[in-house]
């Protein structure tokens, strides 16, 4: 018998004006299977796994039924469900209720009125399971986003649940905890047999791990079936999504155009060596280098530049930047990368002159920022976009949020109000009238950049911008980054995104250890590096001596087989 | 804090030990007494501490000259003039020994509160009166994880504003205008995290049932036994007190129960010893594992 046995579902936002969310969904999932549901942001892959438990199923007009365990679901009670059914959702910090560690495991098993003894053994058994022991009594607050996500697992796999439903668990965290994470989800389904249903935008870490993936288009069902026919039927379809699949089997359908052998395509960098490998059996290829940029040239009045800049918080706290020296060259897009809690983002601070460096200076257009008047600073000349978009937002429509930022200038200008253009460039003149808080991740990233682009910066800065974005979302921005350049803004990026950075930066940065540790173009940025790098890199680095992005590897594929030709 | 082997006993035997000590505190004003009190409360407060004990021991010093020298200056009753003031009231030694007293008093105290401070962590308190009423428990640990996360919002709220330099001080309207964005702000996100939090808890069973309470703190032996001595010495305390072995009065002649009353010799001891407890057992755990390494 299926777990879930999901038959012929509908369903509608009463607001919705009878437009279905869901529609005619048919799904059997069985116990222990480990399924990955993809889409583009608004297909209903959430509305869809909300209805897999009755308390988080939104209200609105549904028809058709879902069976748990050939019951339907309805008739499970309330109790049985919150203990079988666990449900992990995007925000690591909101979802959890308590202020310790050992209290929110025990939480769930608490609502249960389970007795004291349970509750010990229960929760020592997760958190050894989880290594968790090390923060046992600690406060909530003092955990990094990628502990507090992990504590929200625990918690709910100490009520012993066997099916976990993960939407988005990652989208707030960095690479490497993300990577964690779902290592320890993948952990779970092989050891406990625990059935996972997951929706995630970084589906290079858990395509490879799934039994099948199921692909959602506009609240239908439109493909499922193992990863690898999955990949191959969105090639053949043309669809969008193929744009979220992992490097190895994008580079590997690059080259293939025509023939196409689904058995044969890579999923993993490890597969995708192997593969390159085998195409170039006698070891080195007939071409194996790009074309070289040219050396990057001194920058000779910098947009912007740091001088010897140390900061620390507190007087006795250790220091945060050692000496940072950067200059970022007009009209250029600069990232910085580098692990987290190394400084970048207090080296943004010090730029914006919030963080004040006890040594050393800041130019901006060859100023002193300390020195610009109050005011100034920010007026057509600076501007900074935070890493939580909402950290932006106070009023309750898009549109009266940029309107904030044009009163603000006194309104001196003429008529032609600068918004209508900043929307435009935006993307985002359909959802102006609605509340900051209802849109997406990606429209959310949007509507911010376009209220920090109002004050008109000559440089931008950018602290994590890709961050919890799907890969179409990325496109959109790279564009918008690639306009805003051509009118001459000069971009600073912090970023972690290193597929992001090896694509459209201009330069790119190591920060480590509170410095600036080297700086080179991507490409040779990257192919210096063996493991902060690409996927693409990663897998041809073997055969290729500077490919840095999929399509420079397709490109070098392809010359390599005329070459034969 | 450094590392304290009282805090690690049951919260029970911690919250007696503070309630006494502070009751005992503010109701004893026998010298002896509260001269004890204030010595062996600060002795605590600088084994738990350390140095950090300084800033608060230099003001609480302030504080307690100044109870003490300016009570003379309200209460003129007592037989010994010492001086005259200026505008001629005297200065009396009763006067002064009965702000020395109150000085003192108020002195151990805070002194207590502050090592309560150190100690009775939210959760321990929580855990000792929680399980009467879990719901409301849970709203109170709720509460005490909001605030401080309304802080660090507010905070990232304001610096995200600065950063697009709308920060408003030119004036007071726009200080005021700028104060009500980010109060809005502060508003939708507290809004939308109460929704997720509300899933969260209803989707892990909350409300599905009677909530237990789960601690992670034990009754062990040792609890068992200090609990024992320290009940033991409070009530040889209060026997003590009832047969007035703390007799004290200043005004406006000094009579005190002195060393002949037997009451007022073993009161004292007794009390010294339940003080004591505290920074005995920090000292004891030192020594042993002095001890224990230096047998390797």
């Amino acid at each position: 018998m299926a777990l879930f046995e999901i038959k012929n579902l509908s369903f509608a936002y009463p607001t919705g004006k009878g437009r279905n969310v869901l529609e005619n969904i048919d799904l059997q999932i069985e116990q222990g299977q480990y399924i990955t549901i993809c889409g583009k942001s608004g297909s209903g892959k959430t509305t869809l796994l909300r209805h897999l438990k009755s308390v988080l199923t939104p209200h609105g007009n549904r028809t058709g039924v879902i069976y748990f365990h050939g019951q339907p679901l309805e008739d499970i009670s309330l109790r049985e469900q919150s203990s079988r059914i666990g449900y992990v959702m995007q925000n690591p910090d909101s979802q959890i209720v308590t202020d310790k560690v050992w209290h929110e495991l025990a939480f769930g098993l608490e609502s249960l009125g389970e007795n004291q003894k349970t509750i010990r053994t229960r929760v020592a058994e997760m958190a050894s399971y989880f290594g968790i022991q090390g923060w046992f009594h600690k406060n909530v607050a003092e955990l990094s986003g990628g502990q507090k996500q992990l504590l929200n697992l625990a918690s709910i796999m100490a009520m012993q649940p066997d099916t976990l439903i993960l939407d988005e668990p990652t989208s707030q965290l960095d690479p490497i905890a993300a990577a964690d994470f779902l290592n320890t989800v993948r952990k779970i389904n092989l050891e406990l047999g625990t059935t996972i249903l997951i929706t995630e935008h970084r589906l290079e870490d858990i395509f490879h791990a799934s039994d099948r993936v199921v692909v959602m288009e506009q609240g239908r069902i439109v493909a499922d079936d193992t990863p690898k026919a999955t990949g191959a039927f969105l090639k053949e379809a043309g669809s969008e999504m193929f744009a979220a699949m992992p490097s190895p089997m994008q580079i590997f359908y690059g080259v293939n155009e025509e023939k196409v052998i689904p058995e044969d395509c890579p999923l993993t960098v490890r597969e995708g060596r192997n593969w390159l490998s085998k195409s170039f059996p006698d070891g080195k290829p007939v071409k194996s280098r790009l074309e070289e940029d040219t050396d990057l040239a001194e920058i000779a009045k910098p947009a912007l530049l740091m001088k010897e800049v140390w900061f620390r918080y507190e007087k006795d706290a250790p220091d945060v930047l050692k000496g940072v020296t950067f200059a970022a060259a007009e009209g250029e897009l600069s990232a910085i990368v580098g692990g987290n809690g190394t400084g970048k983002s207090t080296a943004l601070k010090t730029i914006c002159n919030i963080c004040r460096p006890y040594r050393g200076r800041v130019y901006l257009h060859g100023k002193r920022v300390d020195q610009y008047k109050r005011g100034e600073l920010f007026k057509h000349n600076l501007v900074m976009l935070p890493q939580d978009p909402q950290s932006l937002f106070v009023k309750k429509t898009v549109r009266e949020e940029l309107e904030e930022m044009v009163s603000a200038k006194a309104s001196s200008d003429d008529n032609a109000s600068p918004i209508d253009e900043i929307v435009d460039l935006c993307e985002i003149r359909p959802l102006l009238d609605s509340h900051p808080y209802d849109l997406s991740g990606g429209e959310q990233q949007r509507t911010a950049l376009a209220k920090v682009l109002l004050t008109d910066p000559k440089v931008l800065l950018l602290d994590e911008p890709t961050k919890g974005l799907d890969n179409f979302f990325k496109l959109k921005l790279a564009k918008i980054l690639r306009a805003l350049k051509e009118r001459g803004v000069t971009i600073i990026m912090v970023s972690h995104d290193v597929e992001f950075c090896a694509r459209y930066a201009d330069r790119v940065s190591m920060f480590f250890d509170g410095g600036i540790i080297t700086t080179n173009t991507p490409r040779r940025f990257f192919s210096q590096n063996s493991f902060y790098t690409t996927a693409a890199n990663r897998m041809s680095r073997h055969v290729f001596d500077n490919a840095i992005t999929n399509e420079d590897v397709i490109e070098l594929c392809l010359e390599n087989e005329n070459h034969e030709q | 804090m450094r590392r304290d082997s009282f805090s690690e006993y049951h919260p029970g035997i911690t919250f007696t030990f503070f309630i006494a000590a502070i009751v005992f505190g503010m109701c004893f004003i026998h010298p002896a007494f509260w001269i004890s009190s204030v010595v062996l409360s600060t002795a605590y407060v600088v084994s738990i501490r350390g140095r950090r004990a300084a800033k608060i021991l230099l003001i609480l010093l302030i504080l307690f000259l100044a109870v003490s020298l300016l009570n003379p200056m309200f209460t003129a009753d007592g037989e010994h003039v010492l001086f005259l003031l200026p505008w001629g009231r005297p200065y009396t030694m009763e006067a002064l020994c009965y702000g020395l007293a109150a000085g003192g008093m108020f002195v151990t105290v805070l002194l207590w509160f502050a090592a309560y401070n150190e100690v009775m962590s939210s959760d321990k308190f929580l855990f000792l009166f929680g399980r009467l009423m879990p719901s409301l428990s849970l709203v109170l640990t709720m509460i005490l994880r909001l605030v401080p996360s309304f802080q660090r919002k507010m905070a990232q709220i304001v610096g995200a504003r600065k950063c697009i330099g709308m920060v408003g001080d030119v004036d007071r309207k726009s200080r005021i205008n700028a104060g009500m964005a980010v109060t809005a702000a502060l508003t939708s996100w507290a809004l939308e995290g109460g929704i997720i939090t509300a899933d969260s808890m209803q989707s892990r069973g909350f409300g599905v049932g009677k909530r237990s309470a789960f601690a992670v703190y034990r009754l062990e032996n040792r609890d068992v036994i200090l609990l024992g001595v320290m009940i033991l010495l409070i009530l040889v305390v209060l026997l003590c007190a009832f047969h007035g072995g703390m007799k004290t009065a200043y005004i406006p002649k000094i009579e005190l129960a002195g060393t002949d009353v037997p009451y007022m010799i073993t009161g004292m001891i007794a009390y010294v010893l339940f003080m004591a407890i505290p920074t005995a057992l920090n000292i004891v755990e030192t020594v042993r594992w002095h001890y224990l390494k230096s047998k390797i």
